[in-house]
């Protein structure tokens, strides 16, 4: 009798488990978008006349109560995906200039090297990849190391910004207190 | 049998109950959401840990996105060099929370954006066609008009748009596909590829319905 009980539940378990798996559930790093103009896509029914710049799309992780950075999650000097799952891609729809160099229209991944000081922002041409484990440098369109801003509200969730200057925009990314701004003209 | 109901009921509570322990001892804010939807006189709302990012928050319809092949970007890792993928699509993912798709949300023979938010993008990566019709490589929007039997989905040209606004004079074509009623529900909205004879299926689920859309590589 028990062992049948224990069969039926146990199949019963199974099934739901199938069930659960056979359709992709939503991700616990939800994925999200951000474009230069911000709110292009709602802007531009106001005002088509508006000029698309940049998007990014990328994997929000949440913070979950764990040490971020310079522990296992997020070491110091190690390339970071700037994410979860996929790593960011950015795409610019005009031509940009990132560090000095110039960065023609397309899509591109997005990739940080955190230090204690500073990050690195590094922009590579291998796109539709899986986080940073086949990460080459080789493929690098550029790189710019910018000073890291302590926050004083911790964020829970990573979150990339366009932040609007007299020359172009900051693409800002913060995570619990910290934060850095990779300066972009076009 | 109703003991034994009973008792294989108690049994799957143990082992639910045992599972999440086993997901982790803290605390997960998880804007997932499908167990423990955050609803607030009965408006869906952000995970309480989340609430006060200053910059962004995350959506209560959140985005995802699904390749094919499926699951590329990881195939892609393991096998340097593979060829391009051939689609992507990239939506929101808004959830049933209670309420039923067909009337509650979608209403027959009216428009939907297939999603929610910004309107649902596929990226091609190479010339394929739909039913006989070219869709060569490039960025589209999809939108759809849901039937009772059928529903039409239609491929447009604007893009970086929000869902609310498509321009139908910039639709390059539109097909009809068949859909099936009570399968078993989905409660997020949800978008996959699967292989069929001739190319991929975008299969489309939520509540229970299910549309596949054919994708066709070998008619370029």
């Amino acid at each position: 009798m028990m062992k049948k009980v224990l069969f039926a539940a146990l199949l019963l378990v199974s099934v739901q488990f199938a069930n659960a798996q056979s359709w992709i559930p939503v991700d616990k790093s939800p994925l999200d978008q951000i474009y230069f103009p911000v709110d292009y896509p709602s802007l531009k029914i106001r005002n088509p006349r508006e000029v698309l710049r940049m998007r990014i799309i990328y994997s929000r992780p949440f913070k979950n109560n764990r040490e971020l950075f310079g522990s296992d999650i997020v070491p110091y000097g190690k390339i970071w995906r700037l994410g979860a799952n996929e790593a960011t891609e950015i795409e610019f729809f005009t031509p940009a200039v990132v560090g000095g160099k110039k960065v023609p229209k397309g899509r591109y991944t997005l990739y940080a090297i955190p230090e204690e000081k500073a990050w690195t922002f590094v922009i590579n041409n291998e796109t539709d990849i899986w986080g940073a484990f086949k990460y080459d440098q080789a493929k690098d369109v550029a790189r710019v190391s910018v000073p890291v801003k302590e926050l004083t509200e911790p964020m829970e969730s990573l979150t990339i910004n366009f932040e609007k200057t007299k020359t172009g925009v900051n693409l800002v990314a913060g995570w619990d207190k910290k934060s850095a701004s990779l300066p972009v003209t076009f | 049998m109703v003991v034994l109901k009973r008792v294989s009921l108690f049994f799957i509570i143990f082992l639910s109950v045992f599972f999440s322990a086993c997901n982790g001892g803290e605390k997960k804010p998880s804007p997932a959401g499908a167990d423990t939807p955050f609803v607030i006189n009965n408006k869906p709302v952000l995970p309480p840990s989340d609430r006060k990012n200053s910059y962004a928050d995350v959506d209560v319809s959140p985005m995802d996105m699904s390749y094919y092949p499926p699951n590329y970007p990881q195939l892609k890792m393991a096998n340097p060099g593979l060829a391009q993928p051939v689609l992507r699509v990239i939506y929101s993912r808004p959830h049933l929370q209670g309420r039923t798709l067909f009337h509650d949300i979608l209403k027959y023979d009216e428009p939907w954006r297939l999603g929610a938010n910004e309107a649902t993008e596929l990226q091609v990566y190479q010339n394929v066609t739909v039913e006989g019709n070219k869709l060569p490589k490039g960025r589209y929007t999809m939108h759809c008009i849901p039937h009772e039997n059928e529903w039409t989905i239609a491929f447009n040209t604007a893009l970086d748009i929000w869902g609310l606004k498509f321009d139908p004079s910039k639709d390059i074509f539109k097909v009809k596909v068949p859909v099936t009623h009570s399968n078993p529900s989905v409660e997020y909205f949800t978008m996959v590829f699967e292989k069929n004879e001739s190319g991929a299926n975008l299969l489309m689920a939520w509540g229970d319905v299910i549309v596949k859309l054919p994708f066709n590589f070998n008619q370029k």
